[in-house]
């Protein structure tokens, strides 16, 4: 098995598409002779050619037009959005066309598309270039919204999400696109979309994240772990449709939970999983489920460090939780 | 100053010069022909030069690992410094991310675009965005965001406010050619022809946007040609001629302040540098085509006119250059000993009033931070 970086992986998976599949076009700014700014898409166009991989103008809502038009007439397009901060001017095309196709159509029609991007901070982005945007997604009926976490989840579901017969909107957490590599097979494989993934188990406390942050989880699960606190952390890969039976089963036995994500609080994909806890399994809980997120505020450029939920900050609102704090 | 008549000819071809790629007046005239001074192409020049030296600046501190990211002018600051000295005091100017290190021409500081290359708390924006936006009310210089095209709207709105107000101003936006290509930019020139606004769209073409070549990004003959189709005049001027570039801007903006019309200026250029210091341009363009862009390089071209007027020479020249570098390191010290922004700053002017649950997650912050 090759030991690839999530960036590598991602490739893979897009090569392999290309490869066995003719009506795989990917296209968006800068992918062909750069290979896109983050390299994910190098190499394409000279393995493929032009009419496969090509440079599109700068304009989202061109891209994302041709995206649904191309899946509307039988192709498999994969989209990139350079960094997900810019897909706004494509938004009308996301919402009131993408989205709906297949239900407006009364099943007649049906746009199969992915949307690529980079997403969420960590690299001195600032406000425009590190957002988190994926609730806003999650809250348009008709997409699918994926973010995986490691290499080999990122490549199993990016080769899903192309398979797949709905349009995803597949976030790609830049910070740790080069930042680590993992076994994962040359072979083609998937990954299923809608299961999440317990990375361990554990019967004190769980903890469900995805992306990045899931790497910050980890640090400050072993840090819990050498305090004899045993927590089940869960990657929850795809936020539509996320894993309810997962995260209900982690709760039945654990009976706090902390969720934590890089978006702004109000309203994150945090709240709605909160929600659906509060809604489906109060009477397991011991605590109140708590929310460790970015701050409500815009994403700052200098102080970035101080943003985004750090180890530090997962591990303070941890034992706050277990000693009923909150 | 009062610029003579300049009788030019939308829509064009060929972009306007008035000097060639050695610095020589391509026929038989005089700066003051065209109501231009010898003293106020000196000071053209030298602020040219001033913002080239800033941008090189800029590239010594990335590496320097005094800032995480810088995005460069090299190559095309003539059309920015020679474009915005066509505006009045009044005039508003809608930047984007490569004017930066020529906004001292509108009376930013120096020492306020490093703080903000270096995102220092004297940077106006408090060091909230990355190097490459810059704005600064009492100026007239509107923040920018980073998304492309998002400026030209924006522009026309306040052209209109300007037109509402019964103001004697224009605005000028500026983008890259890729931002033509954003339905922001259709957006702007309509309403603006339809409303008869006092904004002028000028458009900085360096030929790329990032790795995209400009005929990947229209296949129109020209960017200015596009006004027409929404009944605005469109000008293609050789943005590397600071003659030109400051002529017909110049007659734009008169234009457009007296009879309240839109403008569109394509100007020719080339960027030397990649795109940011996180690209690397050789995977896109030949370093062939990079030397015969520089050879077009309009700093020197400004140079050998001067020095042609016989108001300039090389000595003169190494002695600026010297004295500018000087004042540049001494600056880059200062800005360097300015503290980034607090914590506490990250939470402010989100709104006017800060909500409570803003002032909870900054106590929260504080704990963080505290242990
Ligand atoms: C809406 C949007 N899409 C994509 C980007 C990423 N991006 C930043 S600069 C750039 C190229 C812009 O090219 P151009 O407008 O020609 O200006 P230049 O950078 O060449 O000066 C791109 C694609 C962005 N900032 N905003």
């Amino acid at each position: 098995m090759a030991k690839m970086t999530i960036g590598e992986a991602l490739r893979n998976a897009l090569d392999i598409k290309l490869y066995e599949d003719e009506r795989v076009l990917v296209f968006g700014e800068d992918v062909g002779k750069k290979g896109g700014v983050f390299t994910i898409t190098e190499g394409l166009q000279d393995k493929y050619g032009e009419e496969r991989v090509f440079d599109t103008p700068l304009d989202e809502d061109g891209i994302l037009g041709m995206a649904a038009g191309l899946a509307l007439y039988g192709l498999r397009p994969v989209a990139e959005i350079q960094f997900i901060d810019f897909i706004w001017p494509g938004f009308d095309v996301l919402i009131s066309d993408i989205a709906k196709e297949r239900f407006r159509s009364g099943g007649q029609f049906s746009v199969p598309l992915v949307i690529r991007s980079p997403y969420g901070g960590g690299v001195k982005g600032g406000l425009y270039h590190s957002q988190s945007p994926e609730a806003i997604f999650a809250h348009i009926p008709g997409l699918k919204v994926i973010i995986p976490s490691n290499p080999y989840d990122a490549k199993g579901l990016l080769i899903s999400a192309i398979e797949d017969e709905d349009p995803v909107i597949f976030l790609e957490p830049k910070k740790i696109y080069f930042a680590f590599k993992e076994e994962v097979p040359e072979e083609k494989y998937t990954v299923p979309i809608g299961k999440a993934k317990i990375l361990k188990e554990g019967k004190d406390l769980t903890i469900i994240s995805y992306g990045y942050i899931i790497h910050e989880c980890k640090k400050a699960v072993e840090e819990l772990e050498k305090e004899g606190i045993s927590c089940e952390l869960i990657d929850l890969r795809t936020i539509i449709p996320f894993d309810g039976e997962t995260i209900l089963n982690s709760v039945a036995k654990t009976g706090r939970v902390m969720i934590v994500v890089e978006a702004p609080r109000i309203n994150s994909f945090a709240s709605e999983l909160s929600a659906f806890i509060s809604e489906r399994a109060i009477f397991y809980l011991d605590a109140p489920i708590v929310r460790v997120t970015g701050w409500d505020t815009p994403f700052p450029y200098i102080l970035e460090h101080l943003y985004m939920p750090s180890q530090k900050r997962i591990l303070r609102a941890a034992k706050k939780l277990l000693e009923g704090g909150f | 100053m009062e610029i003579r008549t300049f009788e030019i000819e939308p829509f064009t071809k060929e972009p306007y010069r008035l000097l060639d790629e050695e610095g020589k007046p391509l026929f038989d005239f005089e700066p003051e022909d065209f109501g231009l001074s010898k003293e106020f192409l000196l000071r053209l020049y030298k602020d040219i030069l001033l913002t080239r030296e800033i941008d090189r600046m800029g590239w010594i501190l990335v590496r320097q690992g005094k800032a995480y990211f810088y995005i460069s002018i090299g190559g095309q600051e003539t059309s920015h410094v020679a474009s915005l000295y066509a505006l009045e005091k009044d005039d508003l100017v809608m930047p984007f991310y490569r004017t930066v290190p020529s906004l001292h021409v509108r009376g930013a500081k120096v020492e306020e675009i490093f703080a903000q290359i270096m995102g220092r708390a004297s940077d106006p924006l408090k060091g909230r965005q990355m190097p490459g936006h810059f704005g600064k009310k009492d100026l007239n210089i509107f923040v920018l965001g980073s998304p492309v095209g998002l400026g030209h709207p924006v522009a026309m709105g306040i052209a209109m406010g300007i037109k509402y107000k019964k103001e004697n101003k224009v605005i000028i936006s500026y983008g890259g050619e890729g931002s033509t290509s954003e339905g922001h930019f259709h957006s702007a020139m309509n309403f603006a022809s339809v409303f008869g606004l006092p904004l002028i769209i000028f458009i900085v073409n360096n030929q790329y946007a990032i790795s995209v070549p400009r005929v990947k990004q229209t296949a129109s003959e020209t960017i200015a040609i596009k006004a027409k189709a929404y009944g605005a005049e469109g000008y293609y001027i050789d943005g590397n001629d600071a003659l030109i570039t400051y002529l017909v801007t110049k007659k734009c903006v008169n234009e457009a302040r007296l009879n309240k019309r839109p403008f569109l200026i394509e100007a020719e250029t080339y960027r030397f540098d990649p795109h940011s210091s996180a690209d690397d341009d050789k995977k896109y363009r030949s370093r062939e085509e990079l030397e015969m862009w520089k050879r077009k390089d309009g700093l020197l071209r400004l140079k050998k006119y001067l020095e042609y007027l016989g108001i300039w020479n090389e000595e003169k020249d190494e002695f600026l250059k010297r004295e500018i570098e000087e004042k540049l390191n001494k600056i880059v010290e200062e800005v360097e000993k300015i503290p980034f922004p607090e914590p506490r700053d990250m939470f402010y002017e989100v709104y006017v009033k800060t909500p409570w649950y803003l002032e909870e997650e900054y106590l929260e912050l504080k704990k963080e931070m505290e242990g």
